[in-house]
Parts: structure tokens; C-alpha cells; sequence
């Protein structure tokens, strides 16, 4: 079966098309990140703009890379939530546009379960699981007893994971997206700034936003002194912060939940900090770790073709009528 | 000749088959917001009514601004990839005109802390005053037109889809992958980042 599947959650505009929720075909990913660069992070109106300006661009590149046209295709996936909604917009409706036009079945598929399953498009996964999924948007526990069924854990109760680096970032003068620049400086600096452990609780729920303030506080004060804040240090307290509380908690579902299986998902998936962290925890534990290769870590449609399968074989399919929701939540 | 138009920029979602020249179905309906889940069932009906498979199309008309952006991007992204897949000419059209086409005005859509988007065509369609992001004045000629309201008098759209794809019918097409929308208007971030380098 092959599906043709469409992600327009954020800024990347991207259409794959994945052979029975395994195999990849072909992919196109056209990135706005060069643009939302000026503005400091992603402005959502802009990226909506050049989401329907790129749109039939990648969905005939997508089928040209794989030498295949529209009658070929089985099924249409599409990301329909959570994401930016006038982003998700425009990937929506050239999905439902094209299952109208060829008659075929339309899977709506939630862009957290693309993230899990770009594992699959690498190693088919094994169930029971644990995955964690960590990015820009996300940061969310989730236990996955078998094939597209899900019972979320736990997540963030204010930022996003990703959203706090970015933040961190740019306290410490790194631009956007700082992310990465942070894990990297990190494993150049000490642990020495003091800074809080953020909700070290028996939940399965994360929450940043204070462990940011507590970077932004920690940096105007020194500057109130007078004082330079060392950028790799403050990148290193902070970080080493973040992956202690983040393995802390994945260790604890994997043990209260008797589960030798962990995925680990989203952008900060590449994070070097929580890999190693994550890696050495699981190797004492005898829990078996997959880490998706970098190009299924960030958004692409690949992803939704492949948890689009799985969705279908569920039987979701949506009617013409569906529409994108900002916020939804993983069932 | 068959024709699909298509307008959701407005508050009106307009569907339209042309056939020989005559309208062979048409919905023109204020759904308010909710033209994402309407367009696709609003479409299929259509279709279903007059009898037609979207490959039988030969050329679709789709409005691409001014008005609402998310409005504009979801008729837009429809027609796109609909001219895309079957491989037939599309040609924009204002949403401004649309409004005008049932008699000479001003068409105006509320744009909020004053300013419209406004076009005054005459009744033959030819551009008086041409689309325009701008504070209400007085250069726009009466009878105002619009689906807004609004502290002066307005009339309500009776459009003629007919008279607009008669003037446009000769237009040369565009390539799909190149058809943007017409916004007529930054977006706030970009008009910040401009203000903000003209004042360094």
C-alpha cells in the first residue's frame, strides 16, 4: 500500500510517500527556517503564507523523486493536529483536495504519533514501548501497549523542552533556533551556576518554564553586578538540569510500566546531552533504546506515512469535512 | 466549456460549476469561519449535483485576496492543487470585483483600526479606484458594497459570477506552482522588522 502523506504543522512544508508503513519511497522537506530566523522563532502567519506558496511545489516533487503519479497512490495521510493552525491548514486542505479528486481514503494522523513512528521507516518497532518525545512543541511521556494505540504519561505543564533551549539560547546571546549551539557549548562548560531541579515530583509531568526563568534571573543579576555570565557554563548547568529530570522520568515509566523498549523522538532527540544520558541509563537497565536518525528527528511527512498505515489499519479514515486542530490530544 | 469557481475570502463561501456558459449549480453561503470543513462537502455536492467528475473541468477561476488570509489560503490551496493534479489552466480573480460584479461601487472588506480593503469598479468591471489597503476615504465612490458592517451605509454583494468569468475567460493562465495569494498586506512581523531597520 502506498500512502502519499503531508505535514504542515509548523514551517516545513513536506510530502512523502511510504510503502506499508515501512518503506520509504521518496521525501520532500522545503524548510522556512532561513526566514523565521529574522523574526526570532517561527511567526505563524508567515509560515502559513509559505506553506500555500510551496504547497503543489513538493507534493509533484515528492511523486517526480519517487517516479510515480497520482493513480499509483492508495491513500492520502495527512498531519490535521496539534501544530500551528493556519499552517496546518493548507497541508489539510491539499490533502482532502487530492482524495477527493482520485476517490481514495483520507488518514488523519496526529503529528505526535508521526513522530514515534518515523522509528519504523529504520527498524520495525516493538511493543510494549515507552516513548519520549521531545521538541520544539513537545515534550510528552507516552505508553504504547501495541500498534497506534496510546496512553499519554505525562507532558509539559507550561514550555515545551525545545522551546526553553531556544529561550536559554538567547539569554546567553546565541540566536535562534539556539538549541543545538546549547548542547554543543554544554559539553564545553562546568556545572556551576545553581540552578533548580524543575518539578522533581513522582509525576510523569515536566514544566521549564521555570527552570528558564531561573536562567534569566540568574543572568540579569550578574549583570547587575557587573559580572559576564559564562555562556558554556550557564549552557551546561542548564542542561545537565533538563536531562536529569527528563531520564529521571522516562527511567521511571519504563520501570513502573515493566517496558524494555524506549523510543526517543522529536528535534531534540539529536540533543548530544540526553543521548549519552539516556544511552548509559538504559544500558544498566537493560532497556532497549531507539533513537530515530537525525532526518526523522525533525517535522517531514515520512513520519505521518508511516503512523498513516497504522492509522488505516485502525480504520481511521476522515470525511471531507475534517478539519486541523491547534491543540489535540493523542488517542 | 466547464468551469469550477471558487471564492472563500469573504465571509460568502462561493462554489460555482459553469457549464456552456450557463451556472450550473452554484452555493453562496455566509458560513462565517467554518469554511475549512465547508469547502470540501460544499465541492463534492456540486459536483455530484451537476453530474461532473472534477476531470472533466477545463479551467478553474479562484478568488486569491483580498480578505481573510486564512479564508484566502483555503480556496487557494483547492484550487492549486485541483489545477495541479488534473493538469488546467487557473485564473485569479478579485475578491473585490466578485463583490462588485452585481453593480457599479466601491467594494469594501473590513480591515480593521480604519483601513479596508477596497476596489471601485464600474459596471462593465473596469477598474476605478484598484485594490487597495487603505484608511476609508473619500476618492472611493458610492454605493459602497460589502458583507461587513460598518458606521456608514453599505449594500449587500449581488454577485454575477457569470459577468466575472466573462471578463476574465481571456486572461492568460498561470502556472499553479507560481499562483500566490494577493493579501494586499504585510503580515505585522514583517512590517516590524521593516520599520525597525528604517530606523537604524
Amino acid at each position: 500500500m502506498y500512502i502519499l502523506a503531508i505535514e504542515s504543522s509548523c514551517d516545513e512544508t513536506s510530502v512523502s510517500i511510504i510503502k506499508d508503513g515501512l518503506e520509504e519511497i521518496s521525501t520532500v522537506i522545503l524548510s522556512q527556517i532561513d526566514t523565521h530566523k529574522d523574526y526570532g522563532g517561527v511567526v505563524p502567519e508567515i509560515a502559513s503564507r509559505m506553506h500555500v506558496e510551496n504547497i503543489t511545489i513538493v507534493i509533484d516533487e515528492a511523486l517526480k523523486k519517487a517516479n510515480m503519479e497520482m493513480k499509483d497512490i492508495d491513500a492520502i495521510a495527512v498531519t490535521y493536529g496539534p501544530g500551528l493552525i493556519g499552517s496546518l491548514l493548507v497541508g489539510l486542505m491539499a490533502a482532502k483536495t487530492l482524495a477527493f479528486i482520485y476517490n481514495k481514503p483520507l488518514i488523519p494522523v496526529h503529528h505526535i504519533a508521526g513522530h514515534i513512528y518515523a522509528n519504523n521507516l529504520v527498524k520495525r518497532v516493538e511493543f510494549p514501548l515507552i516513548a519520549l518525545v521531545v521538541s520544539g512543541g513537545h515534550t510528552e511521556l507516552i505508553y504504547m501497549k501495541e500498534d497506534y494505540s496510546f496512553e499519554k504519561l505525562g507532558g509539559t505543564l507550561d514550555d515545551a523542552v525545545g522551546e526553553a533551549y531556544d529561550k536559554v539560547a538567547r539569554v546567553i546571546g546565541i540566536p535562534y533556533p539556539g538549541g543545538p549551539m546549547v548542547d554543543k557549548l554544554a559539553h564545553e562548560g562546568s556545572d556551576v551556576y545553581n540552578l533548580p531541579l524543575p518539578l522533581d515530583d513522582d509525576s510523569y509531568n515536566f514544566s521549564f518554564s521555570g527552570l528558564k526563568s531561573a536562567v534569566i534571573n540568574l543572568a540579569h543579576n550578574e549583570k547587575q553586578r557587573g559580572n559576564e555570565i559564562n555562556s558554556a557554563n550557564m549552557a551546561c548547568s542548564f542542561q545537565n538540569r533538563v536531562v536529569k529530570i527528563l531520564v529521571k522520568k522516562t527511567m521511571k515509566a519504563l520501570n513502573d510500566y515493566d517496558v524494555k523498549n524506549l523510543i526517543v523522538a522529536g528535534g531534540v532527540a539529536a540533543n548530544k546531552g540526553l543521548r549519552e544520558a539516556l544511552t548509559k541509563e538504559c544500558e544498566k537497565n537493560g532497556v532497549n533504546l531507539i533513537i530515530p536518525k537525525m532526518k526523522y528527528c525533525t517535522d517531514n511527512a515520512a513520519m505521518i506515512g508511516a503512523a498513516g498505515y497504522y492509522a488505516y489499519k485502525r480504520g481511521d479514515i476522515a470525511g471531507l469535512d475534517l478539519n486541523a486542530k491547534a491543540v489535540l490530544p493523542l488517542k | 466549456m466547464k468551469y469550477l469557481f471558487i471564492d472563500s475570502a469573504t465571509t460568502n463561501l462561493v462554489v460555482a460549476i459553469i457549464k456552456d456558459g450557463k451556472i450550473a449549480y452554484m452555493y453562496n453561503n455566509n458560513d462565517g469561519h467554518d469554511t475549512s470543513s465547508k469547502m470540501m462537502p460544499v465541492l463534492a455536492e456540486a459536483f455530484e449535483r451537476v453530474g461532473l467528475k472534477p476531470q472533466d473541468i477545463d479551467k478553474i477561476f479562484v478568488v486569491n485576496g483580498p480578505g481573510s488570509f486564512t479564508g484566502i489560503r483555503v480556496g487557494l490551496t483547492v484550487a492549486k492543487t485541483m489545477a495541479y493534479a488534473l493538469n488546467i489552466p487557473i485564473v485569479p480573480v478579485s475578491a473585490l470585483e466578485v463583490m462588485a460584479s452585481g453593480g457599479a461601487g466601491s467594494a469594501l472588506i473590513n480591515a480593521r483600526r480604519g483601513y479596508v480593503f477596497a476596489g471601485s469598479y464600474d459596471d462593465n468591471l473596469n477598474v476605478l479606484y484598484p485594490d487597495s489597503y487603505v484608511l476609508m476615504n473619500d476618492k472611493l465612490n458610492k454605493p459602497y458594497i460589502s458583507y461587513d458592517s460598518f458606521d456608514f451605509e453599505t449594500v449587500k454583494p449581488n454577485i454575477d459570477i457569470l459577468k466575472v468569468i466573462k471578463k476574465h475567460v481571456e486572461d492568460q493562465p498561470i502556472n499553479p506552482h507560481f499562483l500566490k495569494p494577493n493579501y494586499l498586506k504585510m503580515t505585522e512581523a514583517e512590517e516590524n522588522l521593516k520599520n525597525h531597520d528604517r530606523e537604524n
